[in-house]
């Protein structure tokens, strides 16, 4: 009998897996890979315009890393400060980006509400994602320049005065660039929330509820732990996004970060040196000094949520 | 199994094929006497309408035609340096541009002409069949002209720049609307400064924006604002204007917005309650377009406490060009075709590059600008027109300009200290510009 066992014991599939992700990696190395090596290789090296005259490549070592660290009269270190601006600018965004959605997704997915009409009511709220985010900020720019509607109703209430420019005042550019961020992705974090949720298995809130537990408790003690990688994936990728922040500030500011370049951020920094003199040294030294800080955040949310896990 | 084979071998080889094709296509076409495409980049309409009102034909295809070559035209803003930025990249891709992108003559503002004067992408219009510049104003040709006197392109207006003011205001203010009596109360910037006193005791404003007279001190710098050894200098003529604009926002007689803010546009209307603009021809006949449906004839010409000039429009001949007769074509026609300088003129309120013309329609007493209630700003110019000299530029001006203003706002905006206003200047500059040397 033994004789007759086929020569191959086993058929092996893994073969085709290897074969179907082949395409995913060649892109990746082509359009990911390579130009992330590439912005490395470009920061050590000093390689700009000046006027329709290219200067370098010259090999400079770490020379655009010193200049980018070292700090300006006023003692600041810049790209610190531009940091500074991005996280809290996007903190601002986030935290009721996620309330928010948690709230809904809960709502929505809560069988005994069972809540009529939620395509239409998703179809809205991701609404303002389908915007060319550049668009939507050249709208509220518009609402609320000193020309706009906003500003007269706001005065004749009596809760500013005359004199307050909606974009020269950190605060109220820093929030409206937080409320932009906010509307535009509460409607993407929600549904993502919502098949996190969706995926637990029913008969765990069922039995919770048959056991008496208040819906803070099911919150709290089924919802969450079971929703947390789903949770945490979504909270770095809006991190990652965060820290990346561009479009919005740069068109309420006019790409000049007012006032006093508080509401400047990390890429706008990056793209005041790209136009005008196509400088890829320094702007190649910016991403990557970006490229730690979000991997080393990244892995500090990673550990700090899902410390208990074990 | 077989026909599926054969099917996406077929598919493959029509795919290489047609890439090849492609491929060969572009690089056939590329030289051959005229191009079919007559490309050219500006930064606004202005000029695209007197081109194409006079000088293009128009097909029944609805495309404006110059000769043979179809005419396309690549807009972009100049703010923030944006068309430079997008010149710079397709002036530098000439060789590899298909016909379609190839530029073929660009536009050039004073702040920057310099900058692709002396490069290598600009190409002597001399040699290409535009040769006759004895009646364009002197400034205009060395404006466009290399460190070795190569003319590189042409103007098609003059800018002599003078104020603009509104003369129902200036009756109220100063108890007169006429132009040379208007100008004896305003012929120093001491004066000017004793007016805005009593504008503001009216209620009027004397500006509508602090950087209305910006133009008037940048344009009477005694240093480039980057020096030969590639420092930033901060001239005195920008110092005065800081001091001004300070005092004007201490007492009220300006708004604190750029000069192209939509804040001022209602100042230029009927309701509009400021009493000087500043600007050259270009400025009122383009930039004030609205007032010229709600108010035209509420304003007059005069001077101003200091003369100067503001911008104006060149036309640059691009290395690579494969339409030089259309590019010659018309420069030559915006110079010097009697007929087409002088309708814009009559029709147009140019002020043109043509010193025959000018001084034609200066010394036609039925010559008037309806905008300014029938006066002759013609005749203002001609006269303004020969105190332009070209100097001290630099290739870096435009976003000096830019950010100065803007930086400086932030400080009248009680935002920011002075210093820091000036710290974020020069940091912004550096960014921009990493040979310019910024230290204090």
């Amino acid at each position: 009998m033994k004789d007759n066992k086929p020569k191959v014991k086993s058929i092996s599939y893994a073969k085709w897996g290897y074969i179907f992700i082949i395409p995913f990696f060649l892109v990746y190395f082509i359009f990911t890979f390579y130009p992330q090596v590439l912005t490395f290789y470009n920061s050590f090296f000093e390689n700009f315009r000046d006027g329709l005259t290219q200067i370098g490549p010259r090999f400079v070592g770490f020379d655009n890393y010193k200049a980018l660290l070292t700090p300006s009269d006023s003692g600041t270190i810049d790209i610190l400060k531009y940091f500074g601006n991005t996280i809290i600018m996007w903190i601002m965004g986030a935290v009721p980006q996620f309330v928010i959605a948690l709230l809904l997704a809960v709502f929505f997915t809560n069988t005994r509400l069972n809540i009529k009409g939620q395509g239409i009511m998703k179809t809205v709220i991701y609404m303002p994602n389908l915007i060319m985010a550049s668009a939507f900020s050249m709208l509220f720019y518009t609402l609320f320049s000193n020309v706009g509607p906003i500003k007269p109703l706001l005065v004749q209430t009596g809760i500013i005065d005359q004199s307050f420019d909606f974009f020269f005042t950190t605060i109220s550019v820093r929030g409206l660039v937080a409320t932009l961020n906010f509307l535009m992705w509460f409607g993407n974090t929600t549904i993502l929330l919502m098949a996190g949720i969706q995926a637990i298995d029913e008969s765990l809130f069922e039995s919770a509820r048959l056991d008496g537990a208040s819906s803070t408790r099911v919150f709290f003690n089924i919802t969450m732990p079971l929703l947390k990688p789903i949770f945490v994936y979504t909270f770095i990728t809006s991190m990652i996004g965060g820290l990346q922040m561009f479009d919005v500030p740069s068109v309420l500011t006019n790409a000049k970060g007012t006032p006093n370049r508080t509401v400047m951020t990390v890429i706008m920094y990056l793209n005041n040196y790209l136009g005008g003199s196509n400088n890829y040294g320094m702007a190649g030294a910016i991403s990557v000094i970006l490229f730690i800080v979000t991997a080393i955040l990244s892995i500090i949310v990673f550990k700090t949520i899902d410390r208990d896990k074990g | 199994m077989k026909m599926k084979k054969f099917i996406s071998a077929v598919l493959v080889a029509t795919m290489v094929l047609s890439m090849m094709l492609t491929g060969c296509g572009d690089g056939g076409s590329a030289k051959k006497g005229e191009g079919e495409i007559f490309h050219i980049m500006a930064w606004n309409v202005e000029f695209k309408g007197f081109f194409e009102t006079y000088f293009a034909e128009k097909h029944d295809d609805g495309e404006f035609y110059v000769g043979d070559a179809k005419v396309k035209w690549t807009i972009v803003p100049n703010e923030g340096g944006a068309y430079q930025d997008a010149l710079d990249r397709a002036l530098l891709n000439q060789e590899n541009a298909s016909e379609e992108e190839r530029v073929d003559m660009f536009l050039a503002e004073a702040d920057y002409i310099a900058k692709y004067v002396q490069s290598d992408s600009t190409m002597d219009v001399t040699k290409i069949g535009v040769t006759d510049f004895s009646n364009t104003y002197k400034y205009t040709v060395e404006a466009a002209s290399d460190e070795k006197g190569v003319v590189k392109g042409v103007s098609f207006q003059c800018c002599p720049a003078g104020l603009v003011y509104r003369r129902s205001i200036a009756l109220d203010v100063l108890g007169t609307d006429n132009p040379a009596e208007v100008q004896s109360k305003l012929d120093s910037w001491e004066k000017f400064n004793e007016v805005a006193a009593l504008c503001k005791a009216k209620g009027y404003y004397m500006t509508a924006s602090d950087g209305e007279t910006y133009r008037t001190f940048s344009n009477n710098k005694t240093e480039a604002w980057v020096d030969a050894d590639g420092n930033l200098v901060i001239d005195s003529a920008i110092q005065a204007w800081m001091d001004q604009s300070e005092m004007f926002r201490d007492n009220g007689y300006t708004i604190l917005c750029d000069v192209w803010a939509e804040e001022k546009q209602p100042q230029m209307l009927d309701t509009g309650k400021t009493l000087c603009f500043f600007g050259p021809a270009w400025y009122y006949n383009f930039c004030m377009g609205n007032a010229m449906d709600t108010c035209k004839g509420d304003w007059g010409l005069c001077e101003g406490p200091q003369s100067y000039f503001w911008g104006g429009t060149w036309l640059l001949a691009a290395t690579g060009c494969d339409n030089t007769k259309a590019v010659a074509d018309t420069m030559n026609a915006f110079i010097n075709n009697d007929e087409i300088v002088e309708k814009l003129v009559s029709e147009q309120s140019q002020f043109v590059n043509n010193q025959k013309i000018n001084e034609k329609f200066a010394s036609d007493p039925t010559y008037g600008n309806e905008f300014l209630g029938g006066q002759n700003d013609t005749a203002l110019f001609v006269e303004l027109a020969k105190n332009i000299k070209f100097q001290n530029t630099s290739k870096y001006d435009q976003l000096c300009n830019e950010g100065i203003q803007l930086y400086w706002r932030e400080y009248l905006k009680g935002k920011v200290t002075k210093e820091q206003a000036l710290e974020n200047f020069r940091k912004y500059i550096k960014e921009k510009y990493p040979n310019v040397n910024t230290d204090k």
